[in-house]
């Protein structure tokens, strides 16, 4: 199992979260932020207001998302979207939210390590092999 | 009622039973409002009225009791319940319950233009969750 690149845990609040670093673009503005890596969003991005702000996105619809308190109206952004260590480059919806955040649909199909001792969230580059219940595992 | 159609003021007379005064104040009221444009018809002193499309996307954007409003107006909760639709004017241009498959498919046009808007319609099937 080989680690890639690894982000810092951020310690602006308690406990220390992980995020990643994205660069993020439109049409005549580009910024890199670090999201809050949110295994409780099911989406892709979400952008806080300051990210909007500073990029000068305007609003391409509204759609209402589920949060843990009911029901809530968003407005969604195109926006480009750059994560060189991941090959990530393309055009995607990203969704407005209190804080710039990464969701499981950019994590997804990806083998990632979660070291909150190291206070580091990592890709994996090279995963070992699958292991399962059925199988024997030989002595090496 | 009468979504893109163009229609004239004594057709609001008949479908909706106004005075024709009331109809035409409403008509001109309208218009200046920029909910409406006017049209002249060929060869004729009488004017016919069209929705303004672009009221869709100012509507969407705006969102609450509005949007719902509008998007049942337009008949799109029997239409596309629970999904996600791409609209441009009063016209459907693609849907999907996936937000995100939707967006794969028109984000090429909404970069060259403006005019289209992705909203759900009613409670998405398929949500997105955020927990904090």
């Amino acid at each position: 199992m080989d680690i890639g690149k690894c982000w810092d845990f951020k310690d602006d609040e308690q406990p220390p979260y992980p995020t990643i670093e994205v660069t993020l673009l439109s049409p005549d503005r580009k910024t890199t932020i670090s999201p809050k890596v949110d295994t409780g969003f099911n989406g892709s991005l979400g952008i806080g207001k300051e990210t909007v702000r500073r990029l000068r996105l305007s609003p391409r619809g509204t759609i209402l998302v589920r949060t843990a308190t009911g029901h809530s109206e968003v407005p969604v952004y195109v926006v480009g979207l750059s994560q060189p260590d991941l090959a990530l480059k393309y055009t995607t919806l990203a969704i407005g939210t209190e804080r710039s955040l990464v969701g499981r649909r950019l994590l997804e199909n990806k083998t990632w390590l979660l070291d909150c001792r190291e206070r580091r969230f990592c890709i994996i580059t090279r995963p070992g092999p699958k292991q399962g219940f059925g199988e024997v595992l030989k002595p090496t | 009622m009468f979504k893109a159609e163009p229609f004239r003021s004594i057709d609001l007379v008949e479908k909706l039973g106004y005075a024709a005064g009331y109809a035409r104040n409403f008509l001109s009221q309208a218009t200046r409002q920029g909910l409406l444009i006017a049209e002249p018809r060929k060869g004729r002193k009488e004017k016919t009225f069209r929705a303004n499309p672009s009221v869709v996307k100012e509507i969407v954007l705006r969102g609450g009791k509005d949007k719902e409003e509008l998007l049942e107006a337009l008949r799109l909760h029997s239409r596309y319940p629970g999904e996600y639709v791409a609209l441009r004017g009063f016209t459907v241009v693609d849907h999907d319950l996936d937000l995100y498959r939707l967006g794969e498919r028109v984000l090429p046009d909404m970069e060259g233009e403006d005019e289209i808007v992705i909203t759900n319609v009613g409670i998405p099937k398929k949500a997105i969750t955020i927990e904090i």
